[in-house]
């Protein structure tokens, strides 16, 4: 709040430079080929008008049809009987010149009347371009809802009211950029939401000061604790359904114009390994899934690392029934384990990057397809065993398997500096890596509140939603670390069972 | 706080260049999986190891190297001198040494480097070898190696017949103990490409004493071993029938302390595998019961006097009577009190089913 | 000389419970049946059982006494000496503080050395790892007890795995109970004192517990739990040795382990060692924590500088003894302050805190 760059200082000061900027201005203005500028006369009054308006902003059909035709043809003498006379439902006057620009680009047509020209009147006519609703593309899902946030502010904003239709479901709107003004919304449900939490993320959002916003991961990246962390701090998604149901759980949503992606804060480390589908299916499902993925992951990071650690250093690990397929396949191979992993996994990272380049899903399975030939071949001519190519593309495939985009990345990245530990010490050199990673979690927050929770600190309560999902009966209340304000979100159970045959 | 990161990560690129330790990466070393000990003379002895060469879908290669040396490092070392690859024991799995070599001269000193390096494992074989160890490894036995065969034969004679159970754990445990003498079994070459176990050797002070063949087995298992199965064939007067003892519990009780006089108790239930007589019928069953349980009585008896007489202890009556005695004096037991030990062996056998045949 | 410790950089009184657990399971647990078996033959276990006694009495003890003056160990001795005599007083317990993590983490080294790898340098080890303690202690009191939760909670399967020696284990070499003098046993439990030291850490941190009242009872659960695991680790260890084969090994526990075989790992005492390199990080991390804890009590030095000096000492500390010898000798070392310390400095604090209370009073 503090370090707002619209200072908002003495107007005294300001008026004088007000009157050369305004014109410099319009100059400037004038210089785009968009900015329209048409004088009419009311044919009553016979007061003579000036409408101006950036024509790429503005939907000219709302002029043609809902503002000229009333404006030339109703009795109007002054600025204010505009606004009873305009059946727009967003008409200003006012007297700022500063207010000019603003309004006129974000899809305002400004109305001055040649008389006077200390009033302005603005009215809305925004042009509304942009694509339709259409289906989750990252966050997938086979059941469950099948829409996903849009570029526009606005009908995100309606796409969750629509879900959440209380009044405090609370909307706060500011705008970030000094070039870009991106309008961005925090959304949190008062009465529900740690008001701490609320002021944390209004702050960080105020203290912005960048000049250009294109999406809400810049949002997301300035406000995180530690920006040096590899970890998403805010989760986002694309998902109505998700941001109205971790709304409701007490948690801030963050909506950036422009952006089809929610941030939503504070989070957990587990949470990036929940899929929202976790919460479509029944419980036991559910846990399972969930389970599978931790495992997942864990393999994913930890596979290839211990590959290179016993086929480097601990040869006695290895059972003596795989001694000889591990033995045949690599005899071959002319280069260390590390080199031999290395090679393999900046294979498939190339080929994971080729693949989100190529413009249609297809290309993500050429990118397979051709993972599995630069593969194959890559056995044949002796460059890597059989046995690390299975590790290393299940591995891959593991690391897929999060439903957050975002925390996949980071997966993927952890590998390496774990590769490298194991190539110089082993599976203590693992350990090393390991304790590391877990210090690093530690002390990693997202809007202060720990990041690890409910693992440590231990919230025995909060694990009914973690590494498993109980069933919703015993989602009873709201994540403890929200520190929610109404902790309770279903009345307590009813009846006791009823006893058999009764 | 963002420095000690920094430092951190910088600390371990730097170790990348002086914090390395020696590899042993694993297509680029010889992993003997045997090693054997030969007689030589009264100094010296051979070694013999034996590595295998992981062929494509073959059964693996065995490699056989010797060396003449006075310590086990030594022969290692002179062995290393015609492997093209470091020799490494990480992932031994059996220790063979002839039948002269721990008669004459004894294990003693041979047991110390596999206690010392950390690479060998507490589970591997140890057995002893009639003949020469570098000629029964110079076999190809077996679709999985040879040493591979070797432990898998004893692995086998420990879970489902009468071999009691063993391995380096328990001989260490046995040798170093006071009250129990070591045992281990004995193999035989039988041909180019078949071995054999052929019974016990038992051990006093690291040296081979007293032997009992493959027959005799059953009995020092029910001896030695808290719950064992085995096989064991019973004649009467219709026929011989073999019994499976699928379960069996031995007991020990301390009766009297002066002389000392000890009751072994054994519980054996059996199942009839094969009957070559006539026709079963209920009295049968409890004839062999009665049968089996007085070779079982007698056969115990004749060991433990036998090894009364050879002052070995390898079922372990001085550990049982320590545990009963407080303040007890093995010097004594060693000198008179074990040779004067009274055994009483009873047995009750319980044959419970014929198979599916009457 | 306040301790006014902000409540966000409290813990939760069970937390307690870990922290103490994980002080003192460290390095000692590797090799103590060797050390108590010396002395107190197979009847160690009761020696094990005794030493749980006396921690329940000493830690009483430390809960009373820090009740009193509601602080952690400089505080206790402002109390009773005097500020003057306290920077004085301090010293040796900084330098013992220092030695016991010396102690652990050159033991550990060894045993990489050992079993691992022969030409590990020690410097380069020791420096890595004091740095990721640094790393931790600057992350605050929180990010070390999380430390010490993880440090617990993961590597407990070993406990389970521990059974897998069952098979080849005699539970009669136990018998018969009682075979060794009460002098014996005594010995051996004077003996185990390096494995269980570092309950003495609650000295330090006590003014960081939330309701330090509440902790009371995990503390005591905290010594009651470590008494079980070595307990259970007792019993199993002189089933499995015969006795003079257990005192061949240096460390029995790592050599129990080489029974085990995973289908998937043939030879366990290798992810036993690395689980070990966790384990012992609280203990490092404790120990110099307190250690520049106390020295920003007493001298008001900042504890961001204090942590790089003490560590720095640490490293050089733990570079200089080579052989096994020397290094048994700082581990004796260790042992012999940590039990003088906590066996008889800890009563004789605990009984004049009374006595100065008793005089405030009238």
């Amino acid at each position: 709040m503090k370090n707002s760059f619209f200072k908002k200082g003495g107007k005294d000061k300001e008026s004088k430079d007000i009157k050369d900027k305004t014109s410099k201005k319009e100059n400037l203005i004038s210089m785009s080929k968009d900015y329209k500028k048409v004088i009419y006369t009311n044919e009553k009054t016979n007061i003579e008008f000036k409408i101006e308006y950036i024509s790429s902003l503005v939907d000219e059909k709302i002029i043609q049809k809902s503002a000229l035709p009333y404006l030339l043809e109703k009795e109007f003498t002054k600025i204010t009987d505009i606004k009873e006379i305009l059946p727009i439902a967003e008409v200003e006057i006012s007297e700022d010149p500063k207010q000019i620009e603003e309004r006129l680009f974000t899809g305002f047509v400004v109305l001055t009347i040649s008389s006077n020209k200390e009033k302005f009147c603005f009215f809305s006519a925004q042009k509304e371009i942009g694509r339709n609703i259409s289906v989750p593309e990252v966050e997938f899902s086979v059941i469950g809802p099948k829409e996903a946030f849009v570029e526009t502010l606005e009908q995100n904003l309606n796409l969750i009211r629509k879900r959440l239709p209380v009044k405090e479901l609370i909307v706060e709107e500011t705008t970030v950029g000094q070039l870009s003004k991106t309008k961005v919304a925090i959304i949190y449900l008062q009465g529900v939401v740690d008001d701490e939490n609320v002021n944390t993320v209004k702050q960080r959002i105020n203290d912005i000061k960048i000049d250009q916003i294109t999406d809400s991961s810049f949002i997301g990246q300035i406000i995180s604790d530690n920006r040096n962390s590899p970890f998403p701090q805010v989760l986002d998604s694309e998902r109505p359904d998700r941001v109205a149901a971790v709304l409701s759980e007490g948690k801030i949503a963050v909506i950036v114009d422009g952006s089809p992606h929610a941030l939503i804060a504070p989070t957990t480390l587990i949470e990036f390994f929940s899929s929202f589908e976790d919460y479509l299916l029944n419980w036991i499902l559910a846990s399972f899934f969930r389970v599978i993925r931790l495992f997942a992951v864990a393999f994913s990071i930890l596979v290839t690392p211990l590959y290179v650690a016993t086929l480097t250093y601990h040869y006695e690990l290895i059972p003596q029934d795989l001694l000889s397929i591990l033995i045949t396949s690599r005899r071959v191979i002319p280069f260390p384990p590390i080199l031999e992993v290395l090679f393999l996994e900046l294979t498939i990272e190339l080929l994971r990057e080729a693949g989100a380049r190529l413009p249609t899903k297809v290309g993500q399975t050429i990118g397979i397809v051709g993972g599995i030939v630069i593969g194959t071949a890559s056995v044949e001519a002796g460059l890597t065993s059989n046995v690390l190519l299975i590790f290393v593309a299940l591995a891959a495939l593991a690391s897929f398997t999060t439903p957050v985009y975002r925390i996949g990345n980071t997966i993927r990245l952890l590998r390496f500096p774990f590769l490298l530990l194991a190539e110089l010490w082993g599976i203590i050199g693992i350990a090393l890596g390991f304790s590391l990673l877990l210090t690093h979690l530690i002390r990693l927050t997202s809007l202060g509140r720990p990041y690890l929770e409910p693992i440590y600190p231990t919230r025995l309560v909060d694990f009914k939603d973690s590494f498993i999902r109980l069933p919703l009966d015993a989602q009873r209340k709201r994540p403890l670390y929200l520190r929610s304000e109404s902790p309770k979100r279903m009345n307590p159970k009813g009846n006791k069972k009823k006893d058999i045959d009764e | 706080m963002k420095s000690i990161e920094t430092i951190l990560i910088m600390a371990i690129f730097t170790l990348f260049l002086s914090g390395c330790v020696e590899k042993e990466i694993l297509d680029d070393i010889n992993l003997i999986d045997g090693i054997g000990f030969d007689y030589v003379d009264g100094k010296k002895i051979r070694g013999t190891i034996v590595f295998p060469i992981f062929i494509k879908d073959k059964p693996p290669e065995n490699r056989v190297l010797t060396g003449e040396s006075l310590l086990k490092k030594e022969i290692l070392q002179d062995i290393q001198l015609q492997a093209a690859d470091p020799i490494v024991t990480g992932s031994m799995e059996v220790v063979l040494f002839s039948k002269e070599l721990a008669t004459k001269s004894g294990i003693t000193e041979l047991m110390d480097p596999f206690q010392r390096d950390p690479g060998v494992g507490s589970g591997i074989y140890l057995a002893v070898v009639e003949g020469e160890t570098k000629e029964l490894f110079e076999g190809k036995y077996g679709v999985r190696g040879n040493s591979t065969h070797i432990s898998d034969i004893i692995d086998e004679n420990i879970r489902n017949e009468d071999l009691p159970k063993t391995n380096l754990q328990i001989f260490l445990a046995d040798f170093y103990s006071e009250g129990k003498s070591p045992f281990m079994p004995i193999i035989k070459k039988k041909s180019k490409d078949v071995v054999e176990l052929t019974g016990v050797s038992f051990f006093n002070k690291g040296k081979l004493v007293e032997t009992i063949s493959s027959d005799k087995m059953f009995f020092f298992k029910l001896l030695v071993d808290k719950y064992s199965e085995g096989l064991h064939r019973v004649k009467i007067e219709e026929g011989e029938a073999a019994i499976r003892s699928i379960r069996s519990v031995h007991h020990y009780k301390l009766i009297k302390k002066n002389p000392m006089e000890v009751e072994v108790t054994i519980d054996v239930q059996g199942i009839i595998n094969e009957f070559n007589g006539d026709k079963m019928y209920p009295n049968l069953e409890r004839k062999l019961n009665k049968q089996f349980e007085k070779e079982i009585n007698q056969e115990c008896l004749a060991l433990v006097k036998n090894f009364q007489e050879k002052n070995i202890d390898p079922i372990g009556f001085g550990h049982f009577v320590k545990t009963q005695i407080r303040g007890f004096d093995y010097k004594k037991w060693h000198e008179s009190l074990y040779k004067d030990l009274v055994v009483k062996v009873k047995s009750n056998v319980e044959v419970t089913e014929a198979g599916v045949i009457q | 000389m306040s301790v006014n410790i902000p409540v966000t950089n409290k813990i939760s009184p069970f937390l307690v419970f870990y922290l103490i657990h994980t002080m003192q399971v460290g390095v000692g647990m590797l090799g103590f049946q060797r050390i108590i078996a010396t002395y107190a033959g197979t009847d160690g276990w009761i020696s094990v059982l005794l030493t749980g006694v006396i921690l329940h009495i000493l830690m009483w003890m430390m809960y009373k006494m820090l009740a009193i003056v509601d602080g952690d160990i400089v505080t206790v001795h402002n109390y009773i000496i005097g500020k003057k005599a306290t920077k004085i007083v301090c010293i040796p317990i900084i330098l013992y503080f220092c030695l016991f993590a010396i102690s652990v983490l050159r033991t550990y080294i060894e045993i990489i050395q050992v079993w691992m790898f022969q030409e590990l340098e020690t410097f380069w080890f020791a420096l890595i790892y004091l740095l990721l303690v640094i790393y931790i202690i600057y992350g605050g009191f929180r990010t070390i007890v999380g430390i010490a939760f993880f440090s617990i909670v993961l590597p407990i399967y070993i406990l389970v795995l521990f059974l897998f020696t069952v098979p080849f284990a005699d539970f009669s070499n136990l018998l018969p109970i009682f075979d060794h003098s009460i002098g014996d046993i005594l010995k051996g439990s004077r003996n185990m004192t390096f494995t269980v030291l570092g309950f003495e850490s609650i000295l330090l941190f006590y003014p960081f517990i939330k309701n330090p009242k509440k902790s009371h009872k995990y503390a005591h659960l905290a010594i009651l739990f470590t008494t079980i695991v070595y307990l259970y680790i007792c019993i199993l260890t002189f089933s499995y040795f015969s006795e003079n084969q257990l005192q061949k090994n240096t460390w029995p526990t790592l050599t129990m382990w080489k029974i085990i075989r995973l289908p998937f790992v043939e030879r366990f005492e290798y992810i036993g060692i690395a689980s070990w390199f966790l384990l012992i990080l609280p203990i490092i991390a404790i120990s110099i924590w307190g250690t520049s804890r106390i020295i920003k009590q007493v001298y008001s030095i900042r504890q961001r500088r204090s942590v790089l000096v003490i560590s720095l000492l640490c490293l050089i500390g733990i570079c200089i003894p080579t052989t096994r010898s020397e290094i048994n000798m700082v581990t004796d070392l260790t042992a012999k302050i940590g039990f003088y310390f906590c066996y008889i400095y800890v009563p004789i604090l605990f009984v004049a805190t009374l006595i100065k209370k008793k005089v405030k009073k009238s």
